[in-house]
């Protein structure tokens, strides 16, 4: 941004300066520090220097011109800027002749740095930019130039900036996504009204049409947007890697079928595969603390208690409903819970307790007879497992290179690297595995 | 059903309701042999005898305070203040006494009671004996301020005041006096604090209370055949003020218009207008809220000035079409 050059202050009651020689043209090169132009306070001819190096541009008063104090009267051009990078020019009475009186008003900084700590430059800022400094929130002890640009930036973006438009207007506006700068307003003074938001929404094609292509414009909204927020930051700030093992379930899936004859003689649900991966995965995590931690930027949170996030399909998107403490849950009462929240999230009950406090998220597509995926850690866990489908299939197994029709699984876990090594994520597949090919060994 | 005036219909429902209920009475100046100013209460001192229809001297600081204290003691006076104006005068003992009592004893007793007062211009009384001092009586909590707009209103809602357990002010209109609805012989009470839609229009919502509603009608009709619907709101009670018919109101038409007899500055307009500008309806607002209230002067004794002193139906029409036309 180009350095703007103000009428410097003196003295502490001097209100004012008359130029009287500029020393450079527009255009010169000046040096930090080097005389510019010469004044004349009522008391005094002082050399003025250079706020900065670079070219001078844009004089705005000539010589003899009296100048309020802390007033623009030129810019300097830093490297590689143009004129093209000068703010728009401000309005009003750019020049006081010399027998002018000046306005009796307060000189331009006396009135905000007395009733409002600001910084200088955010005191120019706002005067340059016609802002109320009264209503620039500060971020610390006084209004800086940052708070200025913010709240530039709210105003543009609230759509407060200059259009006049009814309350009305406004709430159409941003129900049917009509930019107001577009509508032109019928009202008095070009007001405008609900009805010209409403004409300018029929007129406007809806953007996918635009380009030619028809589409169903589905709005952002709650879940939707949750979900794109949260995968949109894990995905940029966590560095993933993946690993994918295959596992061999021959052993687990006659485990469960042993469950399930237990669960039916007691008029429990039937056992899920995903209820027992659930127990599998939380005993591993016992094992690999880093498994089951969380990135903190400058430490990482080792969790003491293992709540394990099933990602499950709901009616508004995908949810996460979380088993609390899965490594002190049997695989009967994990599958009671586990359809105990999938019914509410598919009815839209879930509770906000029911999607706190995750650790580690399980994702299993393999009911869809997807044979393995890659799954976008669910922040601020540091690593999820994607389940693949269980396919019966021909494999070698045992030292006589038999081949046996065996029910193999693939998982791949996706790790946050910053928090888990490549090594620390192996060995807890190989311990996961284990696991499953011996759910016995679940009982030790 | 038939048709009787407003004044008719008041004084049937003080007459059914001493009737039924033995702890009724009026007291007020002159409502006896003379039947009261406007003659109201003719025949009724007749019919209940001077100690339920008790004349009193000429002062309405002391008519105010009995009915206090009868009240207190269990009965359900009707007291009349016989103009509006005078209402001032009692304003120690109304807003300072009655209104306070129930809460500054905790509960344990109520101020049962009704003053009736007429209000209003138009009868060439000065400004002394015309104005509409019902946004005082609004600063008062403890108090409620009815202000019927038709006979039939009339007489639901004095049966509602008297079985009220709160000090009720009865705003009636002297202009509306004269004016006939139909009203039913029997018993019925009207909810004090609730609000009628007097005309369902989707274009603008104009809220007004007593002679305004009647002047607004014929005008929402003229519009009405120029395709300019108009909702006319008639609060009904002003305090408790039923707020959330007329917010649901301005969320369908997306305008305001406030219209009052009583002077503009200070005038209940613009407590309805901050209600509804501060709620949700916020959103819905497509055009300037604005207020018609009576102009800032006392009630002048010229029957010309009289009139252009208060909103009349071409004021309300220019308002309604320059804010439907989009010209504010």
């Amino acid at each position: 941004m180009p350095v703007p050059f103000i009428m410097p202050k003196f003295d502490m009651d001097q209100e004012k300066a008359t130029i009287s020689t500029w020393c450079k043209n527009e255009g010169d090169f000046v040096k930090f520090d080097e005389t510019v132009l010469t004044v004349e306070t009522e008391k005094v001819a002082i050399d003025v220097p250079a706020p900065a190096t670079g070219t001078l541009a844009r004089i705005m008063f000539k010589e003899g011109d009296v100048v309020p104090v802390t007033k623009v009267i030129a810019y300097i051009l830093k490297e590689g800027e143009t004129l093209a990078d000068l703010p728009t020019i401000d309005e009003g009475p750019s020049t006081l002749s010399r027998t002018e009186a000046l306005p009796i008003q307060q000189p331009v900084t006396a009135a905000p740095a007395v009733s409002l700590l600001a910084t200088p430059v955010a005191i120019r800022m706002a005067k340059e930019e016609r802002v109320d400094l009264a209503q620039v929130p500060a971020s610390g002890e006084r209004i800086k130039r940052e708070d200025v640009e913010r709240f530039i930036a709210d105003q543009k973006a609230a759509g407060r900036v200059a259009i006049p438009a009814t309350p009305a207007a406004r709430r159409v506006a941003q129900e049917s996504r009509v930019s107001l700068e577009t509508v032109a307003g019928s009202g008095p003074r070009g007001r405008v009204q609900a009805a010209d938001v409403l004409a300018a929404a029929k007129s406007t094609p809806a953007p996918a049409a635009a380009n030619g292509r028809e589409a169903e414009i589905v709005p952002m909204t709650g879940t939707r947007r949750t979900i794109a927020e949260r995968m949109q930051q894990s995905f940029q700030e966590s560095p993933h890697i993946a690993l994918t093992v295959e596992v061999d379930m021959t052993e687990a899936e006659s485990t469960r079928k042993r469950f399930n004859t237990q669960a039916e003689k007691l008029g429990q649900p039937r056992v899920t595969v995903t209820a027992l991966i659930i127990k599998a995965v939380s005993w591993a995590l016992v094992r690999h603390p880093y498994l089951n931690a969380s990135f903190n930027g400058d430490s990482i949170s080792l969790w003491k208690d293992v709540n394990i996030g099933v990602a499950t399909a709901a009616p508004h998107g995908l949810v996460v409903p979380v088993l609390k403490n899965a490594d002190r849950l049997s695989v009967g009462e994990l599958n009671a819970r586990l359809i105990e929240l999938a019914e509410r999230a598919r009815d839209s009950k879930l509770k906000l307790e029911d999607v706190q406090g995750g650790t580690f998220t399980i994702s299993n597509l393999g009911m869809f007879g997807i044979s393995q995926f890659r799954a976008i850690i669910n922040p601020p866990e540091s690593a999820i497992l994607a389940v693949g489908s269980l396919v019966r299939r021909p494999v070698v197994v045992g030292d006589d290179d038999d081949i046996e029709v065996r029910s193999i699984m693939s998982l791949t876990l996706s790790a946050d690297h910053r928090v888990i090594d490549g090594i620390v994520a192996a060995r807890f597949l190989s311990d996961l595995v284990i696991g499953l090919e011996s759910p016995s060994l679940l009982l030790y | 059903m038939p048709e009787i005036s407003y004044l008719e219909a008041i004084r049937q429902a003080l007459w059914q309701e001493m009737k039924r209920d033995e702890r009724v009475f009026l007291l007020g100046e002159d409502i006896g042999c003379y039947g009261g100013a406007f003659g109201l209460t003719h025949g009724m001192l007749d019919e209940f005898g001077p100690e339920r229809v008790r004349e009193t001297p000429i002062s309405e600081a002391t008519i105010v305070a009995t009915a206090i204290g009868a009240s207190l003691l269990g009965m359900r006076p009707v007291a009349e203040i016989m103009f509006m104006d005078f209402i001032l005068l009692t304003l120690d003992q109304l807003a300072n006494q009655a209104a306070k009592m129930r809460f500054m004893f905790g509960g344990r007793t109520t101020v049962p009671m009704v003053v009736r007062m007429p209000a209003g211009s138009g009868t060439g009384a000065a400004s002394q004996h015309s104005q509409s001092l019902e946004s005082v009586l609004m600063h008062f909590p403890g108090l409620k301020v009815v202000n019927p707009s038709t006979p039939y209103d009339a007489k639901g809602l004095m049966l509602a005041s008297i079985r009220d357990p709160n000090p009720v002010c009865f705003v009636e209109h002297k202009v509306l006096y004269k004016t006939k609805g139909e009203v039913p012989e029997g018993d019925y009470t009207i909810p004090l604090g609730v609000a009628e839609i007097k005309r369902p229009g989707r274009d603008i919502t104009v809220v007004a209370n007593n002679i305004m509603v009647m002047k607004t009608l014929p005008v929402a009709e003229k519009l009405s055949k120029e395709g300019i619907e108009v909702e006319v709101i008639d609060p009904r009670t002003l305090l408790p003020l039923d707020t959330e018919t007329i917010i649901d109101s301005v969320r369908r038409t997306g305008r305001l218009l406030v219209v009052h007899e009583a002077c503009q500055t200070g005038g209940w307009a613009g407590e309805v207008i901050a209600s509804v500008v501060g709620s949700p309806a916020f959103d819905y607002i497509d055009t300037p809220v604005r207020r018609l209230g009576g102009k800032d002067v006392p009630i002048p004794y010229n029957r010309g000035l009289e009139k252009i002193a208060i909103p009349q139906e071409d004021d309300i029409e220019q308002e309604i079409r320059a804010m439907v036309e989009g010209r504010i």
